[in-house]
């Protein structure tokens, strides 16, 4: 290269250098006006009418009913190292309260939350607590039971099946609570589980529902991000449906739809943002259940028998008013060992020990 | 660093090639600011708040060296067996066996001082992740398939083994069925510094490049892998033994991508998960590819890939950027790069 | 009970495998001319949205294929002009092509995440679709999957029952040799790389309007990778690639198929099967395989490009 030409081009280079020093500290920052800024980050895309986009729902409506409320929102987030310095990012711009939300983020979320002692955060399904870290979930043993009455009342073989992501304990006990329910009205239900192996992979839930119509199964479920591919899938080939997340689900099975399990964060992301505000939030392992507002039974579709209907409305009553427990014994697993002994029941507080799945569930849950 | 300068001594040609380097890298950033335009944001104020989220802080620049650590290993990786034109695309695998068979030390070992466990695992690191690199070059040298394709099909396999190990027997009993390890004693925890996350790795990184840039540049070994990547067929009549060079630089540079999948379950996640890396081994590969297989680009492009990771969160954040806009950003910089006439090719 | 699990099996075989050979055939084209693409999986989900946004807008899903194809089509432009016009190194070329394509289908499909569409859907035969057993095998599917084998066999005469296929296969084994017989290079591979983009299309096009009918973010989850060992495997030969297609596309289907029937394996190992399965094809045909590689890949496979 020549000597003009390198002259030139550090000439060029000191002055594209001084530009951004000159941008960075020269323009003025954005003056605050929220009384308090929340930060959520979300594992995946806010618009997979599932799990993501309920989170997202849950935060714009806490903007709504708080005007004083500002949001930072990132999607995509890789756990690990990316999601602790997105969240170190966002406390540097101010937030105040932190939604980690996934599973995955816990650790990451704790050791930030170490180092930042003045900020709150809420982790969605987390088993772990600090002085600023509290985790809230619904609990969906109870709803999933309701499902599975739902389902046992409406299916024509007598077969359901399962679309899960991974077998994780809390969706092994998912699954178990959705068995039990089915064949609480109809002993001789039979459920069958696929797993994926992953959160989110469209083609292959779709490929896996098909497999499992294959088998004689009329009514289909899901546990992955997205409901929407197993759906559709069971819809089109007249199966029944139930859906889980995210109450918009139900548009894509208009005739199929028995009903579904939707998380409804707005009003406890309102909460949370209250209590931060006016400093009463304590660290606590919330779990909610049935009662709470923000776990939501979808409408019934057309072909749940009216029967159903009112048998789900009385055995979630008897829920709420701690009468029923999902996982009353005897309960035998899968391989024929007793899990749960006559007159006794599974704890909830236990669920993430349900590494096994009941006797009438097809799959394997390691 | 300043080692490794020294001994390259201030070439005028390198500098000239890093000055043309980074005129391609102003014009991928000039085409970006119009596709920002195009969906209504700010470019100026963009390229700001990246500027000052990654190198103006201390903060920042910490979290952008963090992210150079694995992927300086993966680009060595990469780059050593380049050297005799072997193309390893399975440095994500490698990555990953590593930091599976560091997770067997680790647990299996929680009696050891911090003094012993942690070069255990870091040999460990290097011995499953070279494994698993041999393979592949074992599989070239037999001729049965070409290490590109085994160590792309073998990234897929290495990435469910950890699953199924994580799903099944290492599962942590206290995770809520949740796939994870259980986490790694403190003695098993690479240590950080000054409160920042850069952790020790880094040295391991720092000494990867100067060990290759010595052994190429000052051994007979380097001698004859430029021979062997000069003309093979010559470097064999010559009595250099291709086959075992093969094998030999596939294991050393899995063993590389290894440590640095050592590395990130062990200072970054502190148990060994699905999501150890995203696409840290892809990465790697694309940064040895843009420095040539050299030891100061691979800081270079491995720098600037990092401020570009660590800044698109400021553009999701404040500029309601989608986060695909860092991977059009990443392709746009590379296809700048790459379309540059062919005057310049330096190797790969 | 047999026969159930032998239809299961292979209609799942016949529509896991119709993306993945579209996709095989796409790389069997641009491979046979010289140029390994590593980006079809760029291709692959350019196509998928493109499809899926077009079908949405317009409601038919014919539509949505072809733009998916010409959307595919000239996206490959851009990475024929950087390895054909500028020389670059394809690997990389294809690596940063894939970056491109995930991130600009993001950016498009966006806003269509949780649309709904008709889609492609089966469309039965008169009298065919009816037979027991045969039909429900081999006549209840969408259109793509049933233009899935013609095209191979419209791809293999195109490359070598023609003149214009002749000259590409020998840009490929020889381009300097090529030129010195009058071809011209450059062009060939140029009209190659399109029609790889088109094919490639097409494939992501089949995964979002016929398979999952939806769009998400990356949702061919590693299936253009897939199709460039496929392309291996199947010794760059189009017909050759619907075994391979088929094999894949069975050992997915499989392994769920499995799962449903309740088969006492852990579903990781059982989500191996697929790359196993290839690893193992791949070592046992490698004898003959040396032979089958056009000649100038070789070089690209050596690094010596």
């Amino acid at each position: 290269m020549s000597e003009k030409k390198m002259n030139l081009t550090v000439k060029l280079l000191s002055v594209l250098t001084c530009l951004a020093l000159v941008l960075t500290w020269g323009l003025p920052e954005p003056t605050a006006q929220a009384k308090l800024k929340v930060g959520i980050i979300h594992i995946g895309s806010i618009n997979d009418a599932g799990y993501n986009q309920a989170h997202s729902e849950g935060v714009q409506i806490m903007k709504k009913n708080l005007p004083n409320v500002e949001v930072i929102q990132v999607e995509n987030v890789p756990e690990g190292a990316d999601a602790e310095r997105v969240m170190e990012n966002m406390i540097k711009q101010g937030a105040q309260l932190i939604i980690p939300a996934s599973f995955g983020y816990l650790d990451p979320a704790l050791r930030v939350a170490k180092k930042y002692p003045d900020v709150k955060f809420v982790h969605p399904g987390g088993y772990k607590l600090a002085p600023n870290l509290g985790t809230y979930w619904a609990s969906t043993p109870d709803a999933f039971y309701l499902m599975g009455i739902a389902a046992g009342k409406t299916t024509k073989t007598n077969k359901a099946g399962y679309v899960v992501a991974l077998p994780i304990s809390f969706f092994l006990a998912n699954i178990n609570a959705f068995h039990l329910g089915a064949r609480s009205v109809n002993p001789k239900m039979e459920t069958r589980v696929v797993f994926m192996g992953t959160f989110l992979d469209a083609p292959k839930e779709a490929t896996a529902t098909n497999a499992l119509l294959d088998q004689g199964v009329d009514v289909l479920g899901v546990i992955v991000d997205s409901p929407i591919t197993v759906v559709q899938a069971a819809e089109k080939r007249g199966a029944y449906s139930i859906g889980y997340h995210y109450l918009g689900v139900q548009k894509f099975a208009s005739k199929g739809w028995v009903s579904g399990i939707a998380f409804t964060w707005g009003e406890l992301y309102t909460r949370f943002a209250k209590q931060v505000m006016d400093g009463t939030w304590k660290s606590e392992a919330l779990l909610g259940n049935l009662a709470s507002d923000f776990l939501t039974i979808a409408p019934f579709g057309p072909v749940v028998p009216p029967d159903a209907i009112k048998l789900v409305n009385e055995t979630k009553q008897e829920f709420i008013n701690g009468k029923k427990n999902a996982y009353q014994g005897p309960i035998k697993d899968n391989k024929g060992v007793e899990r749960v002994k006559a007159g006794e029941f599974w704890p909830l507080t236990n669920i993430g020990k349900m590494d096994w799945l009941v006797e009438g569930v097809i799959g394997q849950p390691k | 660093m300043n080692k490794a300068f020294l001994q390259i001594g201030f070439h005028h040609q390198w500098v000239a090639s890093a000055i043309r380097f980074v005129g391609l890298f102003v014009l991928a950033l000039v085409f970006f600011a119009l596709i920002l335009l195009v969906f209504g944001k700010n470019p100026l104020r963009a390229y700001a708040d990246i500027f000052s989220a990654t190198l103006g802080s201390a903060y920042g620049f910490s979290e952008v060296a963090v992210k150079m650590i694995p992927l300086i290993l993966t680009a060595l990786a990469v780059a050593l067996p380049s050297r005799i034109w072997l193309i390893n695309v399975g440095g994500e695998g490698q990555l990953f066996i590593g930091a599976l068979f560091a997770t067997w030390g680790a647990v299996n070992f929680t009696n050891l001082p911090v003094w012993l466990l942690l070069p255990w695992i870091g040999i460990l690191g290097f011995i499953g992740g070279g494994l698993w690199g041999a393979i592949s070059g074992y599989l070239r040298v037999r001729g049965w398939a070409s290490e590109t394709i085994s160590t792309l099909l073998m990234n897929y396999v290495a990435i469910l083994l950890v699953n199924f190990f994580v799903f099944g027997p290492w599962k942590d009993p206290e995770s809520a069925n949740y796939p994870q390890s259980a986490p790694f004693p403190d003695a098993a925890i690479l240590p950080s510094f000054f409160g920042t996350r850069i952790h020790l790795g880094i040295v391991l990184a720092i000494v990867g490049l100067i060990l290759f840039h010595f052994v190429l540049s000052r051994t007979r070994w380097g001698l004859e892998m430029r021979a062997i990547g000069v003309n093979q067929e010559a470097a064999r009549r010559n009595g250099i033994s291709t086959n075992r060079y093969i094998i030999l630089l596939m294991l050393i540079g899995g063993g590389a991508a290894g440590v640095a999948g050592m590395g990130e379950v062990s200072a970054i996640h502190g148990q060994l998960r699905p999501s150890l890396s995203p696409g840290l081994g892809y990465t790697g590969f694309l940064i040895s590819w843009m420095a040539g297989g050299h030891p100061i680009g691979i800081v270079a492009a491995a720098f600037l890939l990092s401020v570009i990771t660590a800044g698109g969160d400021i553009l999701q954040m404040t500029h309601r950027i989608p986060a695909a806009g860092v991977h059009i950003l990443m392709a746009l910089i590379l296809f700048v790069v790459l379309a540059r006439p062919a005057g310049k090719k330096g190797g790969k | 009970m047999i026969i159930s699990f032998l239809i299961s099996i292979i209609s799942g075989a016949i529509h896991s495998g119709t993306p993945l050979l579209y996709a095989t055939l796409s790389e069997t084209v641009g491979e046979r001319t010289g140029i390994v693409n590593l980006g079809l999986e760029g291709i692959m989900l350019i196509g998928a949205v493109v499809g899926f946004t077009t079908t949405v807008q317009t409601g038919n899903p014919l539509l949505g294929v072809l733009a998916a194809a010409l959307a595919g089509g000239l996206f490959n432009m851009v990475f024929g002009f950087l390895v054909i016009t500028r020389r670059a190194n394809q690997l990389a070329s294809g690596l940063a092509l894939m970056f491109c394509g995930v991130g600009l289908s993001a950016m498009i499909g966006a806003s269509f995440i949780g649309s709904r569409i008709q889609g492609l859907n089966e469309v039965r035969i008169p009298l065919f679709s009816d037979i027991p057993i045969v039909g429900r095998m081999f006549f209840n599917y969408d259109i793509l999957v049933y233009s899935a084998i013609p095209v191979a066999v419209l791809v293999w005469w195109l490359m070598f029952r023609t003149r214009w296929g002749l000259g590409l296969r020998a840009v490929g084994e020889n381009p300097t040799a090529a030129f010195a017989a009058g071809k011209n290079p450059h062009r060939l591979q140029y009209q190659a790389l399109f029609i790889a983009g088109i094919l490639g299309g097409i494939a992501g096009a089949h995964l979002s309007l016929a398979i999952a009918k939806t769009w998400a973010e990356w949702m061919t989850a590693g299936r253009g990778f897939i199709a460039v060992a496929l392309v291996i495997f199947s010794k760059w030969h189009p017909l050759r690639a619907i075994a391979g297609a088929l094999l894949f596309g069975g050992a997915i289907s499989l392994q769920l198929q499995m799962q449903a029937r309740g088969v006492p394996v852990s579903s990781f190992l059982l989500d191996m099967l697929p790359y196993v399965l290839s690893l193992v094809v791949l070592a046992i045909w490698s004898g003959a395989r040396r032979h089958a590689t056009p000649g100038s890949l070789g070089r690209v496979f050596q690094g010596t490009e």
